[in-house]
């Protein structure tokens, strides 16, 4: 396995997590699109989502496993506000999901970059996707020009996919592993999951291969 | 529980993509999710059917009691009602809840009113996050129910929800009411399941009023009784939940939807309401906290961590056994009650905002952090300053400083000696 485990304390296991949160409006699709990347394929019984749902894949970048966390939110406003707060903490990255045939969840975007702001997330990987590029005419679909001027105002790349389609699959493979790749070469923010231990949340930085990660505060060898 | 179906699609790839229950757990679950494929393939109707055949005979003895009821139901009152609701079995039928739920919270025949039209209500300003909700609760519906049929109650669904949020605008529409709103018109059909609906969401004592206010504030208070009902039966679990902060969202679609949205047998979310619909509003929370407990082993072998914890326990399996869990919850209500647990509950509350400002501290050190980054030689200052206080560097910057200083007054070592090697010569 990769060079980093070989660093490992000795009776804990690690592994990197990256933890991203997929955020808009209801129904834009968001179980669909964390379905599709988690599963493989499409979910067509999806629900609405209450609260906050999780899941995850392992995948591999320079033959080091990681784990990516994928956060799907409900869409209501009503739950964003108290609920769904507590999940933002040690969020890593972000994902900003619209309808590209409901222009009022693109103009949403707005807000929910007030929310990813608000929550000290500016700095963090984001993406922009239009979701559901199957439906309706191309007149009827947000012209890719528009939606590109947005995404360059936040400074995001922009993805244009469909959950639904097998053929648009490597698409939606590649938003998350676009952030994946932005996280992994962000050094600082590569946050090491210490399974059995959850304050240990150190940031490593194992491309320096003289310094190993330090060890937990309470296991410390050098007192 | 959105995708379930086809999760044992998955279940023979090596990798543990998508999952993430620890492997012991995870059998169990793909074992249930099998069973559930055979659930959903079989409409929940024939599964009585089948049951009927090798029935407890206890239940067979509460059918007839419950026909006997029906048939003459001015002499039977509420009491009787509610402990039928209440014992082993529930109300054993769809064909008896359709009469028994509208007694239970007082409906009288006169408030079954014929509902408008949907065009009459389409202008409501919730009208499109009602229908998209509607539209995506297809696992709600029975299996293999022609599809015509399925458009008519979806439509049916719609109006329902609309004319309670019209009749009283001051309540707000949630997601997850959408489920509770179905159980409802499916048992009762659309004339009883309006008033009966008004009466859960409307009124001091109803038990859907504090979820649809402007905000969820409200119903995240009412959740947070269930970390003390459990720290009170298991302090070991409780820690454990506590320490991962995994927070009570997992429990949040059980609550709000009282279970509708989470189950995937049919029986089991009627059988809760059968309940539900006697007992007082927050029960609900005690059967949570019951479920909890039940899985309290699985709880304690698990990771303590927030993601590991919430996926754990927010996915219910199916073979959940009901009846001992609503005994258990009966049991917590009656050992704790909310009265008593409020200040457990106000000092958990002072704890969470603690954490969430502890937290908010450290974004905006790392905020800081960040910037100081392009700035780094300011920061090495204070690290310097603060690795100086050690004793042990102390005593390492005292070895420094005497070097240096013998080095400056080398004639304090080598002058002797250099006298020493003369006077030998």
């Amino acid at each position: 396995m990769s060079e980093t485990t070989s660093h490992q304390i000795p009776g804990l296991t690690q592994k990197k997590v990256f933890k991203i949160i997929v955020l808009g409006d209801s129904g834009v699709g968001k179980t669909c699109l964390t379905y599709r990347f988690c599963e493989g394929q499409f979910l067509d019984k999806s629900e609405a989502t209450i609260g906050v749902d999780f899941r995850e894949r392992t995948i591999l970048i320079r033959n080091e496993e990681i784990k990516l966390q994928l956060w799907d939110t409900a869409g209501q406003e009503r739950f964003r506000k108290s609920m769904v707060q507590h999940y933002y903490r040690n969020v890593h990255a972000v994902v900003i999901v619209y309808d590209v045939t409901k222009p009022e969840t693109f103009h949403s975007i707005v807000s929910w970059m007030q929310e990813v702001e608000s929550h000290g997330l500016t700095n963090s990987p984001r993406v922009l996707v239009g979701n559901k590029c199957d439906c309706g005419t191309p007149e009827s679909r947000l012209a890719t020009t528009y939606a590109q001027r947005a995404a360059d105002k936040y400074g995001m790349p922009l993805f244009e996919t469909s959950a639904l389609l097998d053929s648009e699959c490597d698409n939606v493979e590649s938003i998350f592993m676009t952030l994946a790749h932005k996280l992994y070469s962000k050094q600082p923010l590569r946050v090491v999951s210490v399974e059995g231990d959850q304050s240990y949340g150190v940031v490593t930085l194992p491309r320096h291969k003289s310094r190993a990660a330090p060890p937990p505060r309470d296991s410390c060898l050098c007192s | 529980m959105e995708f379930n179906n086809f999760d044992s699609a998955t279940d023979d790839k090596s990798n543990l993509n998508g999952d993430c229950s620890p492997p012991p757990t995870k059998q169990a679950f793909d074992m249930n999710h099998t069973k559930n494929i055979d659930d959903i393939s079989t409409p929940s109707e024939l599964k009585f059917d089948e049951d009927f055949d090798f029935e407890d005979p206890e239940i067979s003895e509460k059918r007839k009691e419950i026909e006997r009821c029906i048939q003459n139901p001015d002499s039977v009152n509420l009491e009787k009602w509610q402990q039928f609701a209440k014992s082993k079995g529930g109300l054993i039928s769809d064909d008896y809840r359709k009469v028994v739920w509208p007694l239970l919270v007082g409906v009288t025949q006169e408030e079954m009113t014929e509902p408008p039209s949907l065009d009459d209500l389409s202008t409501h300003g919730e009208y499109n996050q009602v229908v998209l909700d509607v539209n995506r609760s297809l696992k709600r519906f029975p299996p293999g129910i022609p599809y015509e049929q399925r458009v008519a109650l979806q439509d049916q669904l719609t109006v329902l929800i609309l004319r309670v949020i019209i009749k009283h605008p001051d309540l707000k529409y949630y997601q997850g009411y959408h489920d509770v709103a179905i159980t409802l018109l499916l048992v009762c059909g659309d004339r009883a399941s309006f008033p009966l609906l008004c009466r859960l969401s409307c009124g001091p004592r109803a038990p859907l009023q504090p979820f649809m206010q402007t905000t969820m504030a409200p119903t995240q208070h009412l959740l947070n009784y269930m970390l003390p009902v459990i720290r009170r039966a298991d302090p070991d679990v409780a820690d454990c939940l506590e320490k991962a902060q995994v927070g009570t969202m997992f429990a949040l679609p059980w609550y709000l939807t009282w279970f509708g949205h989470s189950l995937n047998r049919y029986s089991d979310v009627v059988r809760l309401y059968d309940y539900f619909l006697c007992a007082p509003p927050l029960f609900p929370v005690y059967v949570t906290a019951a479920i909890v407990l039940h899985r309290g082993g699985e709880v304690l072998r698990c990771d303590c961590d927030m993601a590991m914890l919430h996926c754990l326990l927010s996915r219910l399996p199916d073979d959940l056994p009901f009846e001992d869990i609503l005994v258990t919850a009966e049991k917590l209500y009656l050992e704790n009650d909310p009265e008593v647990l409020e200040p457990e509950v106000a000092a958990l509350e002072r704890r969470e905002a603690e954490v969430r400002r502890l937290d908010e501290e450290r974004m905006k050190r790392r905020q800081a952090a960040a910037r100081n980054r392009r700035n780094p030689p300011a920061r090495r200052w204070p690290s310097l300053l603060k690795a100086l206080s050690s004793r042990r560097a102390l005593l390492a910057t005292a070895t420094v400083l005497l070097g240096v200083y013998v080095y400056y007054r080398p004639e304090l070592l080598f002058i002797r000696h250099h006298e020493d090697t003369l006077g030998e010569l």
